[in-house]
């Protein structure tokens, strides 16, 4: 028990020097650690951060941003800035439902395909089955294709979220594939089987724990894109319900729909402003996730981090002291072979 | 006659390469007794390490295929077992260091993690279950180690029953006492301060230290056999040196069957007890180390050994074969070596060249495929 808290004490320095390094890393990290708290108190206790529920209006219309309505309100008297925060875990969910499932599903299918990709055998017929269909699907228009088949299922979360998924799980085929296809030849491989490591254990042990670096920053950079795809989607009028469902292109598109932009432009402004911020949050700390997966720069960014603790006064009683004994080192042979005996 | 460990026999391989086919070791039989190091040399590209990656079935197949010959490994027949079920020979059975120590470990764990994957599979599979209070005896005798029929181990599961993992999984604590055993092999190779070493990355070890952890996790598995394919080559003189000296010392040690396989005639002369020649796929020569060095029965093998340099001698050019290795897709006819030969008389042209056979007057096992074996002394 007190060994794991220690490691897990390690971590969280670890992590801190690799941030402190990087400031762009640590701004989207802190980023998102608020919208992450944010949408946790959304969900349990709301109460906390507005006194308004979902979809329940004032009876200030069309209000400009002051004080008491941070974002403004809509001819409806609802209160932007508490939509745009009930808006935020739902956001979240469908954007990490639709990465998540795409990463776990697309991945599967791409350490498949990609390990067991020898011409002539089963795998290899897998393979080639799974990278035709998945090259049928890349080579519609993402965002085109996602439109259409929103169309058909019609409004709400689910179809969004399946709408958005069936174009979205290819681009993970494709990268997991690719890097399996790299790791997969390296020597280690080669020596994990000489070593009697089965084929199973080797996918799931050596050559997934070497996909995963680029694959986890991806997943990052690909939370912004899929929400800004989201809000594309509810743009056009294709989203979820707004205002039952606060969804943040929805409302976008509603108050657009609406003709209020040029008149009231805060009641679009709100929601914008909170996409923007965290797509942008994302996008930063993936950046600089790749610094901590990797055991290599890990140890660099956390090795300097620990060696500028030392103040330079101490370098130098170092150096000192080292000159020191070169001094008092022996300088004739006689006198040294003495010193050894 | 004691029973080799390993024995080749005519083992022929092709690679198939669109519609192209060419046979990158034809014909070869080498036997690799109990506690012998055999050595296999030749120029790049003679299909030594093919022929070395070939007895674990570790060549990728295709593009490589088995074209005929068997490999007889404790009395069963590796070419004709399914590959999926080749993971129960490795490992314990036969093991490989590789040349490449920079990349043969995996980046993204420590060194504790890697060596002890090693020595979990060794324990599955020679208990069959786990013994937890297992303490190792190092260095490992070999030699009492009780003999293993490879067919029965096909037999047994890979993947230990649920109870026996959990077992496992308790007895691999970073504290106890596996982490003793890989402390244990980690000395056994002569590593510094191995409890630092234990937490650290691949990437924050020296090209030597690699190779050492490399040949750690191959003893730690108890291999009946031990592939070593250029484990020296990647690595520069001075360290080549120091990992040279530890594996003749281990040699001694281990009391293990080594198959070495090597470009360098210094490293073949330092360690092998028998010398394989190879050119242009085929064994050309087999004998023990010193005769063939003495006396080699082969005009190929006269003139590698002509070509090696040598070390205080600074005037003239380095010796070289004249002529080029051969282009495997179209083999010169008869003996692959007679159009750079010497004594290359017009027998030598006619297929399908000579056999590898007993030479009069020389060791019970020196065998050479020269119809004129003892013309090869007079050659300057």
């Amino acid at each position: 028990m007190a060994e794991r808290a220690r490691r897990i004490g390690r971590s969280a320095i670890l992590l801190w020097r690799v941030l402190r390094a990087n400031p762009l890393t640590l701004v989207g990290f802190v980023i998102v650690v608020l919208i992450a708290g944010t949408a946790v108190i959304m969900v349990s206790v709301p109460h906390l951060l507005t006194s308004y529920g979902v979809d329940q209006g004032t009876v200030d219309y069309h209000q400009s941003p002051s004080w008491h309505h941070l974002f403004g309100t809509d001819g409806n008297g609802l209160d932007i800035f508490s939509m745009v925060l009930y808006g935020l875990p739902v956001d979240l969910a469908i954007a990490f439902a639709i990465a998540g499932v795409a990463l776990l599903g697309g991945g599967a299918l791409g350490l498949i395909a990609g390990f067991w990709d020898r011409p002539g055998t089963a795998g290899g017929i897998a393979s080639v089955v799974i990278m035709r269909i998945t090259d049928i699907f890349l080579s519609f228009p993402s965002l085109i294709l996602a439109l259409a088949i929103a169309v058909s299922l019609g409004r709400g979360v689910w179809q969004l979220v399946v709408a958005v998924l069936l174009t979205w799980w290819p681009f993970y085929v494709r990268l997991v594939r690719g890097e399996t296809l790299a790791v997969k030849h390296l020597p280690y491989v080669m020596a994990a089987r000489a070593a009697g490591v089965t084929e199973g254990r080797i996918v799931l042990r050596h050559v997934v724990r070497n996909v995963l670096e680029p694959v986890i920053v991806y997943f990052t950079l690909d939370i912004g894109t899929v929400l800004v795809t989201l809000s594309t989607i509810g743009y056009v009028g294709l989203g979820v319900n707004y205002p039952t469902t606060p969804e943040w292109g929805s409302m976008i598109s509603y108050y657009q729909g609406a003709g209020l932009i040029t008149s009231y432009p805060w009641t679009v402004l709100g929601p914008g402003l909170a996409i923007f911020i965290t797509v942008l949050a994302f996008s930063l700390l993936g950046d600089g996730l790749r610094d901590v997966l990797d055991p290599r720069s890990r140890r660099v960014l956390a090795g300097n981090a620990g060696r500028s603790s030392t103040s330079p006064a101490e370098q130098e009683e170092a150096a000192e002291e080292v000159q020191q004994e070169v001094l008092e080192l022996p300088t004739n042979v006689p006198a040294a072979q003495e010193a050894l005996s | 006659m004691t029973v080799p460990v390993v024995s080749v026999q005519n083992l022929s391989i092709d690679y198939v390469i669109g519609a192209g086919r060419f046979r990158a070791v034809s014909g070869v039989s080498l036997d690799v007794e109990p506690g012998h190091v055999v050595g296999v040399v030749g120029e790049t590209g003679c299909g030594k390490s093919t022929l070395a990656q070939a007895i674990p079935r570790l060549l990728p197949e295709p593009p490589a295929t088995i074209g005929e010959g068997r490999i007889i490994f404790q009395g069963i027949d590796l070419v004709q077992v399914p590959l999926w079920k080749m993971p129960r020979i490795r490992g314990t059975g036969i093991n490989m260091i590789f040349q490449e120590p920079l990349n043969s470990l995996n980046p993204a764990y420590r060194i504790y993690d890697q060596v002890a994957e090693a020595i979990h599979i060794r324990r599955v599979r020679d208990k069959g279950n786990i013994v937890v209070d297992h303490r190792p005896a190092a260095p490992f005798d070999y030699s009492q180690r009780p003999k293993q029929d490879a067919g029965e181990a096909l037999t047994r599961p890979i993947i230990p029953s649920g109870a026996a993992a959990q077992v496992a999984r308790k007895a691999t604590g970073r504290h106890g006492e596996l982490r003793d055993e890989v402390l244990e092999y980690l000395r056994l190779v002569r590593i510094n301060d191995p409890e630092t070493i234990l937490n650290l990355y691949p990437h924050e070890l020296s090209g030597g230290m690699r190779q050492r952890v490399m040949i750690a996790m191959a003893l730690s598995e108890k291999p009946t056999l031990l592939i070593a394919d250029e484990p020296t080559s990647a690595l520069d003189v001075t360290i080549q040196a120091q990992v040279l000296t530890l594996m003749k010392e281990l040699i001694d040690e281990v009391n293990t069957s080594i198959l070495f396989i090597s470009h360098d005639l210094g490293v073949i002369a330092e360690t092998a007890d028998e010398l394989g020649v190879m050119y242009a796929g085929k064994l050309v020569e087999f004998g023990p180390v010193a005769e063939l060095f003495s006396a080699p029965r082969h005009p190929y093998t006269k003139a590698l050994l002509g070509a090696a340099p040598t070390r205080y001698k600074s005037e003239g050019t380095l010796a070289s074969i004249a002529g080029s290795v051969p282009n495997l897709s179209r083999p010169p006819t008869g003996c692959r070596f007679h159009p750079r030969c010497s004594i290359a008389r017009p027998k030598c042209r006619v297929p399908p060249g000579p056999p590898l056979l007993a030479v009069e007057g020389a060791s019970e096992n020196h065998r050479s495929a020269c119809y004129f074996p003892s013309e090869v002394a007079a050659i300057p």
